[in-house]
């Protein structure tokens, strides 16, 4: 559910003109607007990590601990699980409360209960709202999928009757009965889609909800606007959570762990600025004005000599290059609901003839690692050895199979609109596709989006081709395979809208298995699926070079990135030193 | 020995005065040139495998490629050229667009009065009050993006100075003399107006139609950069778009070739208008 856009696309910090020396204050930025702060909304990258500052879930990821491990958040602890692993239940922490607003009793926030979250994963399967979410647990609850469709035709949705795949016990004891085997499933619960949120506060807010956030979180946002800027404060009641003490070997070091066991969040203010375009938030980065950057690619000489190191005038000013291979792919996604693309011949004349060995050195630098498919490296489902026939730059071949489709040389192809996102690096990229497709004959016509209004064209279905990419929810291949699946159409998470039998069947089976050779080698045989039916054009896996600030403290790149501002901190000292030499 | 000396007319008058400027004639040498590539490249002749890759990814200006190449290896001249293009038929349609418009309406509340008078005033001061830039976006917006939009929009968005001054023209005009003759005669309406009135004010035509030409063109680079005009097509808006990014890696040819083009034939527009300005307005004549 995190679609990023096709640029190296990371959190950046800033801040306002005179830098405040008194305050500790984190500077991020992202690089997309943000939809709003409703979290069955989030299902962007840059959306859901806004949401997760405010709100939390039951499970999250360990800060420091690789491989990803899951640790309880919300939950008191892990859940016991019944024998045939289908009853999980959670007790959840007491004395958790929600940031205080007008909508409570009295502006006082009130204590977090186990119904909250009966009412929030209600509220993702609400047949009324639309969520963006809803794929996720689709099929997967005890009777939510009879609840969502007895109300989709009834004028009001009732939340009070009750739903057997998701109940209260008591105050604190939260109960889920799947219908069938789920592994993912706590990985789920660790996703922004089923977030608590309080019912008192959308039924005073309704439509405007989106635009008040009232979570448990470290952070407060009082009300959300679509401007550049977005201003968090510390939420003065945050439970004690604490900075972790167990630590992976690689992050047992001082830097990680000085404020190891200190109460959380450890800044005063996180201040995140919408910066689509790199050079403002290069130069800014340069400034001091934001803490940690995606190496821009027009900057990358500047920062990282040929050997991959940093180079000695940034290392001078106090700066680490950290490098974080992304489980992520880009691609560009053919709508398989336009007749035009139910033709394979034509979807392989076109991979053929893309070359995305030279995107990567356009726009990657010569780092990301060509895709055959779209499982990326690091997670099992992914094949080392394979290598898609597809996968160009194959021009001769990409025109002969242009002819079998019928069209030979390109005539009688129409012009196809490719649309993206409209920052000027994927206007780039969109003239790269349209290049690449002359090769053989086909006409592209480049069309730029605002990132929401590509988002909404792709839900509701109205692209051919859209550059795109996808980021991991969890370190699972499932998380990739499930972009192609069916079922899952947009508004799901398959905005291609891709439809194979073959396919839908296996990952049925394959989503039913725990982690097993038997399943990997389901994984390989979709891997392969997907690389010869070539629902996508495959892209790249990226490898992220971000730069901090030395002033910033205890900063870990992450592919799953929400809630993680709480962790970290701002060695003021550090940072009025530094920033005289900026 | 006195020789019968031919009586000039205005215009003949006019072309000589202009001929005399020599920067007038420098404008108008340059203007020539900006058209001429604009007809070629639009008919093919010239930079038509604009798209193709000549070198190596952002190599610098050199004997062989001029201007240097971009990201993908075109060249930067070829793409300027083709530029040319998109700049001069968004400035002459857009500045014709709206030239249309302006001497219709104009025309018309400065002959008719009254009612219509105010209407059309009316129209236009709420129509100038958008912020121009704005109701560019917004056009755009609606019409979708590209060629015919970015048209669309400074054609409609430019004419209401001409418009005013074409209807205060008019109005200083109606109650003349040989106005008042082609009424005596039995001329109509239209025919005082489109025969007689409308030939006296050509010369404010023609001055507004030059500075309006550069206005558009400025507009257009502004929107292309936006990423609100021309699509999938050279526009020097666009490739200074794409030099915001390259500047960073030392790569300032696709910038410098881009402006360059564009503040020339912007600068000759402008003193191309003045020279006309100089040459037609029968009050400056003979300073």
């Amino acid at each position: 559910m995190r679609i990023l856009i096709i640029l190296a696309a990371l959190l950046g910090f800033s801040c306002t003109k005179k830098i405040d020396l008194n305050e500790k204050v984190l500077n991020l930025s992202v690089t997309a607007e943000i939809k709003g702060m409703d979290p069955i909304y989030a299902n962007d990258m840059y959306s859901s990590n806004e949401v997760a500052r405010v709100y939390e879930g039951l499970l999250q990821y360990h800060y420091l601990k690789r491989p990803y491990t899951l640790v309880p958040n919300l939950a008191d602890k892990m859940p016991t699980v019944s024998k045939d692993g289908l009853t999980y239940t959670f007790k959840i922490k007491k004395g958790v409360l929600f940031h205080d607003d007008a909508a409570f009793h009295g502006g006082i926030g009130r204590e977090l209960v186990a119904a909250d979250f009966v009412y929030s994963i209600k509220r993702l399967a609400d047949p009324k709202l639309q969520s963006l979410g809803w794929w996720l647990l689709q099929g997967k609850l005890l009777g939510l999928d009879d609840w969502r469709k007895k109300y989709a035709e009834k004028d009001k949705v009732d939340y009070t009757e009750a739903v057997a795949g998701v109940k209260a016990l008591d105050k604190y004891t939260l109960q889920f009965k799947l219908k069938k085997s789920f592994p993912q499933f706590l990985y789920a619960l660790a996703m922004p889609f089923t977030y608590a949120v309080s019912k008192e506060v959308v039924a005073k807010y309704g439509k405007e909800f989106l635009n008040h956030p009232v979570g448990t979180g470290a952070f407060i946002l009082p009300v959300f606007t679509q401007s550049n800027k977005i201003i968090y404060i510390k939420n003065p009641k945050f439970r004690d959570k604490y900075y972790p003490t167990d630590v992976s070997e690689e992050f047992n070091t001082p830097y990680y762990l000085a404020d190891a066991g200190k109460k959380l969040p450890l800044v005063e203010k996180v201040v995140v600025n919408i910066m689509k375009e790199q050079q403002p938030r290069w130069l800014n980065f340069g400034k001091g004005r934001i803490d940690v950057i995606g190496i821009p690619k027009d900057n990358f000489e500047a920062a990282v000599t040929p050997d991959r190191s940093l180079t000695d005038d940034m290392a001078k000013k106090g700066i680490t290059l950290i490098k974080n291979v992304a489980l992520d792919v880009t691609y560009i996604a053919f709508n398989h609901d336009d007749p035009l693309f139910k033709n394979i011949y034509l979807r392989r004349a076109m991979s053929l003839a893309y070359d995305p060995h030279a995107f990567n050195k356009l726009f990657n630098n010569d780092l990301a690692m060509v895709a055959q498919s779209l499982v990326p490296p690091g997670i099992s489902g992914y094949m080392p050895s394979y290598t898609n026939p597809y996968v160009g730059p194959k021009v001769e071949e990409g025109k002969k199979m242009l002819a079998k489709a019928g069209y030979e040389n390109g005539v009688g192809l129409p012009e196809i609109i490719y649309d993206t996102s409209s920052a000027t690096v994927n206007r780039q990229m969109g003239e790269f596709f349209k290049k690449q497709m002359a090769k053989i004959g086909i006409k592209i016509k480049v069309v730029t989006n605002p990132w929401p209004q590509l988002q909404e064209k792709i839900t509701k279905r109205k692209v051919q081709v859209f550059g795109i990419a996808w980021g991991a929810d969890y370190p699972d291949a499932e998380n990739f395979l499930q972009l192609l699946y069916g079922p899952n159409r947009a508004p799901g998470a398959n905005g291609s809208g891709y439809d194979n039998p073959e396919f839908n069947r296996l990952f049925e089976v394959s989503s039913l298995m725990q982690d097993s050779p038997e399943r990997t080698a389901l994984y390989e045989k979709m891997y392969r699926i997907a690389a010869e039916q070539v629902p996508w054009i495959f892209g790249v896996h990226r490898q992220n070079f971000i730069l901090r600030h030395g002033f910033l403290k205890n900063y870990v790149a992450s592919d799953f990135d929400q809630g993680s501002a709480q962790y970290l901190n701002i060695d003021l000292k550090k940072k009025a030193e530094i920033l005289k030499k900026l | 020995m006195a020789t019968e000396q031919q009586s000039k007319s205005l215009w003949q008058h006019a072309w000589e005065t202009l001929l005399r400027d020599k920067m007038a004639v420098v404008a108008m040498i340059i203007i020539f040139v900006y058209m001429a590539m604009a007809v070629l490249s639009a008919t093919g002749i010239i930079v038509s495998d604009w798209a193709a890759e000549v070198g190596p990814s952002y190599g610098a200006p050199s004997l062989d490629h001029w201007f240097g190449l971009d990201m993908f290896g075109r060249s930067v001249l070829a793409k300027t050229i083709k530029g040319t293009e998109v700049a001069i038929s968004v400035g002459f349609i857009a500045s014709l667009l709206s030239l249309v418009i302006g001497v219709t309406l104009g025309s018309i509340a400065g002959y008719f009065g009254g009612r219509v008078d105010e209407f059309i005033v009316w129209f236009y001061t709420t129509f100038t009050s958008i912020p121009n830039i704005m109701l560019l976006v917004a056009i755009t917006f609606i019409s979708g993006k590209g060629l015919k939009a970015v048209i669309l929009a400074l054609g409609l968005t430019g004419w209401v100075s001409l418009c005013r001054l074409i209807r205060g023209e008019v109005i200083r005009h109606k109650d003349r003399e040989y106005v008042h003759a082609a009424s005596a005669i039995g001329g109509g309406n239209y025919r005082k107006l489109v025969k007689h009135i409308l030939p006296n004010v050509t010369h404010i035509m023609i001055i507004s139609f030059s500075l309006q030409f550069q206005i558009a063109i400025k507009s257009e680079v502004i929107l292309s950069y936006l990423g609100l005009g021309v699509q999938g097509r050279p526009s020097w808006g666009i490739m200074i778009d794409d030099a915001k990014l390259e500047l960073a890696r030392g790569v300032w040819w696709q910038l410098g070739a881009a402006t360059f083009a564009m503040a020339l034939v912007v600068l000759a527009f402008n003193i191309l208008g003045d020279a006309l300005r100089d040459a037609l307005d029968p009050k400056l004549k003979g300073k």
